[in-house]
């Protein structure tokens, strides 16, 4: 799994928000609003990583139960996936 | 022909003549050195735009394209379009802000009713520019349905964000309310540069400007409400007779 190329994301006013660019703009309208998991979630999947990593990575980051964030990655995976945000 | 808008010299390329007209006050006296930028709209704009406003002529459909395409090439030169309404009192600038409906002209016409030596710099869509002292607003010849405003900019010295409600109160917001609240009020343009402009300056604003939460009604009170907590001055001292 792997977001496309063509987002914009930045801390704003103390939040992260993500922003389509360039050919994406034209067919999503609007930002995303992350959370602090979201917005490390959202860097991690720039890159080509499984469901499994991504599990790996929140726990070595954040103090979590694996259930806990394998829940949570499959429930972000999801989200990006019916949006079409993923190659 | 180059006009004066928002500190920047912009030249734009207009078919319809309703532009030149529209935009004659802010016209340069100065028509040969070189320009900050310059706008024209395609004829798949016009299109695009022509189909959601119907029944505008098309001096009108144009000119919207046309202060769109500017407002989504200020960004890289350090401003924003802001859908606001702002007034300047004793130098100093207010910005008004809320959906269509929320009571944003009711408010502003209660503090321009109350309140002496108040303007509107502009009542629907003014240009923010971030200095090192903080934000200026710009009057522009885009100024709402309404056409309330002024070639003239103040410095901006507070957002407030209105909502309709039965008695006056006003609070602080904390970076994170104002951040929610602003996106739906500016502009996001397409090209990553000025997107990420645009993202640098809102930050900006955000951090730099005292940003409230107004639920009002229309009584005077509402005025005397948001002015006294913006202006931090005493309202029954300056208010008319």
């Amino acid at each position: 799994m792997k977001l496309k190329k063509g987002f914009v994301i930045r801390v704003v006013g103390g939040e992260s928000v993500v922003v389509p660019v360039g050919e994406l703009s034209k067919t999503f309208h609007g930002m995303i609003n992350l959370n602090e998991t979201g917005a490390f979630l959202w860097k991690f999947y720039n890159e080509e990583h499984t469901v499994e990593e991504g599990v790996a990575a929140l726990c070595g980051e954040y103090d979590v139960a694996p259930e806990q964030a394998e829940a949570d990655v499959r429930k972000f995976v999801e989200t990006l996936q019916a949006n079409g945000f993923t190659e | 022909m180059i006009y004066d808008i928002a500190g920047l010299r912009i030249k734009i390329e207009n078919r319809c003549s309703y532009t030149e007209n529209f935009c004659k006050a802010y016209l340069s006296k100065d028509q040969t050195s070189p320009t900050d930028l310059s706008v024209k709209v395609t004829v798949d704009e016009f299109r695009a735009e022509k189909e959601i406003s119907g029944n505008f002529s098309d001096g009108y459909v144009e000119n919207i394209c046309l202060y769109r395409n500017i407002c989504k090439q200020i960004p890289l030169l350090n401003r924003i379009l802001l859908h606001a309404a702002v007034l300047e009192y004793d130098g100093n600038g207010y910005a008004f802000l809320g959906r269509s409906g929320t009571g944003k002209s009711t408010h502003t016409g209660l503090w321009l009713k109350h309140i002496p030596n108040v303007r509107i710099i502009n009542g629907d869509k003014p240009i923010l520019q971030a200095t090192e002292n903080g934000f200026l607003a710009y009057g522009t010849p885009w100024m709402g349905k309404e056409g309330l405003g002024c070639n003239a900019s103040t410095p901006l010295k507070g957002l407030c964000f209105l909502e309709q409600a039965p008695e006056n109160s006003i609070r602080r917001l904390i970076p994170s309310e104002v951040s929610a609240r602003l996106f739906t009020q500016i502009l996001l343009p397409q090209d990553e540069e000025n997107v990420v402009a645009t993202l640098e300056l809102v930050d900006r604003l955000i951090m730099n400007t005292p940003a409230y939460l107004l639920r009002c009604n229309i009584s005077e009170e509402a005025v005397q409400t948001s002015f006294e907590e913006m202006t931090g001055l005493n309202y029954q001292n300056i208010k008319k007779n």
